[in-house]
């Protein structure tokens, strides 16, 4: 394609992108009509009774169309990532006595994120000529796409999740363990030193948390006897199972720090070492989906299932709704894996793996088998 | 109550809803953006130096061992899920069978990270 160079081939651009979102809105809003439009019709009389519009509107709240794209599903937790990608500058800005963004936006910087992706949006994408192409860009696409497929199991209520499975717990693990296959796909694609530096530690790190992350979970498995994440959420109604295993859910917060190379763990993407670990050659928008998007997904889905096992849920006092209490809950989980950074400072690669190793694993063992002990002596939820 | 494959497919669907929306990120701005190839944006980054030498190397991967260890205490907890929903139909001579199995596993365990610390080289 040509170079751009002058206003008029720049605004020419922007009309054929106009004409592009037109047309494939076109497309998305008939796939939707097709799919959810024969058992729920818009009718003309809609505009005239009301009643029947809202009825309408309830109805495709329960469909699964809704709950994938909206609300436990895709829009909920991009603006979720959004919502954390900001709340995380500015927290880590009053922990260093800073201010944050400020200037997006007329109260202390809201618009940030949307000026964010604005920028990415125009940003040029380039591609070295010496990397894989298809990988190189397949890559950050598989891991958003991963990343949300971990979010269909986490029940925000018992009315609002997209796949009630009976192995939900098992389905989370599963997910996850495509992570270091995708992080090492991004860093061999890019035919470079510093990313296979970058992707081997992270590949490295991302596996051997893994084993703490699973016998960490299975304490609460023990506790409820079933791996539906409905049926544990509702076993703690009486008491949550942080109180009731808490090592495992101080492991399970670290190995999740690790999981998402954050700081203390950050050593795949260090900076005054690796330059930007498996990420250096990405640039644009490409580097805007991994790190921007797909890392906070995965904060999304870490932060809920933390909530979801340990905190107990949505379970509440009544006033508020079930719904508030999750997200309120998840929240401030999220904000605890997001205050070390502001305040540790980073393991170094082999002290990283032999922690794992040698702390987090015998301390997730042994909570766990002094759970089964607890149920097997005649503990009863 | 569904069946467990339209669970499934629920999930598959949920990714591919993802991927279908991410892709959208990659056309436009490949529409939009300016394109000003040049070599020096072209090759990989080294620190503002020439690069030199191929990009994969052949590193010495002393950590293996701990990859090793991954695959088998995870084929170890893939164990201890399917112990852990079903306590009460196995009971006590099971949790005991368990424990006798986490023991002996825990003995290579020890023996790698003893050397991990003598050796000091992973």
């Amino acid at each position: 394609m040509p170079i751009i160079r002058t206003l008029t081939s720049f605004l020419i651009r922007i009309v054929a992108l106009i004409i592009v979102i037109l047309v494939l809105g076109l497309i998305a809003i008939l796939a939707a009509y097709y799919f959810i439009g024969p058992s729920f019709p818009l009718t003309p009389s809609m505009l005239i009774n009301p009643q029947e519009a809202i009825a309408f509107t309830f109805a495709l709240m329960d469909t699964d169309f809704f709950r994938i794209v909206v609300f436990p599903g895709f829009t909920f937790v991009a603006l979720y990532a959004a919502i954390a990608g900001l709340w995380e500058r500015k927290l880590l800005a009053k922990i260093q006595l800073r201010v944050g963004p400020l200037y997006a936006g007329k109260f202390e910087g809201i618009l940030q994120p949307i000026a964010d992706v604005l920028k990415l949006l125009f940003k040029e994408l380039v591609i070295p000529r010496v990397v894989d192409r298809f990988f190189f860009i397949a890559a950050p696409l598989l891991t958003v796409t991963i990343a949300t497929a971990a979010i269909a199991v986490i029940p925000v209520t018992e009315r609002w999740v997209i796949a009630r499975s009976d192995v939900g717990v098992l389905v989370i693990f599963a997910v996850l363990g495509f992570f270091p296959i995708t992080a090492l796909m991004a860093a061999w694609s890019s035919n470079s030193r510093y990313p296979m530096l970058g992707g081997l530690r992270a590949l490295h790190q991302m596996v051997a948390y893994e084993i703490p992350l699973i016998l960490s979970v299975l304490a609460p498995v023990v506790f409820a006897g079933s791996l539906n994440l409905i049926d544990i959420v509702e076993k703690q109604s009486s008491i949550w199972f942080a109180l009731l295993a808490p090592i495992s859910a101080l492991t399970f917060y670290i190995c999740s720090l690790a999981e998402l190379e954050r700081i203390p763990f950050d050593l795949p993407e260090a900076e005054p070492e690796l330059v930007s670990g498996w990420l250096t050659e990405y640039g644009g928008m490409n580097f805007g989906l991994i790190l921007g998007i797909a890392v906070y997904i995965k904060l999304y889905v870490l932060s809920a299932l933390f909530t979801t096992l340990f905190l107990g849920g949505w379970l509440g006092p009544q006033p508020l709704p079930p719904e508030f209490w999750f997200i309120f809950k998840t929240f401030i989980v999220t904000t605890f894996l997001l205050i070390p950074r502001g305040v540790f400072p980073r393991l170094r690669i082999d002290l990283l793996l032999r922690q794992s190793w040698a702390v987090y694993f015998i301390l997730a063992l042994i909570n766990l088998v002094v759970a089964a002990a607890a149920v097997l002596g005649g503990f009863k939820l | 109550m569904r069946g467990m494959a339209s669970d499934l497919l629920l999930i598959l669907l949920t990714a591919g809803f993802a991927f279908a929306a991410s892709v959208p990120f990659l056309i436009i701005p490949i529409l939009i953006a300016p394109k000003n190839p040049n070599k020096p944006k072209e090759t990989q980054y080294e620190c503002g130096q020439v690069p030199s030498g191929g990009g994969k190397f052949s590193l010495m991967m002393q950590y293996y061992a701990y990859l090793l260890m991954f695959v088998a205490f995870d084929v170890m907890s893939m164990f201890l899920f399917a112990w852990g929903i079903s306590l009460y139909t196995v009971g006590l001579s099971g949790f005991l069978a368990v424990i006798l199995f986490i023991g002996i596993l825990l003995i290579p365990l020890g023996f790698t990270l003893y050397h991990a610390a003598r050796r000091e080289l992973w």
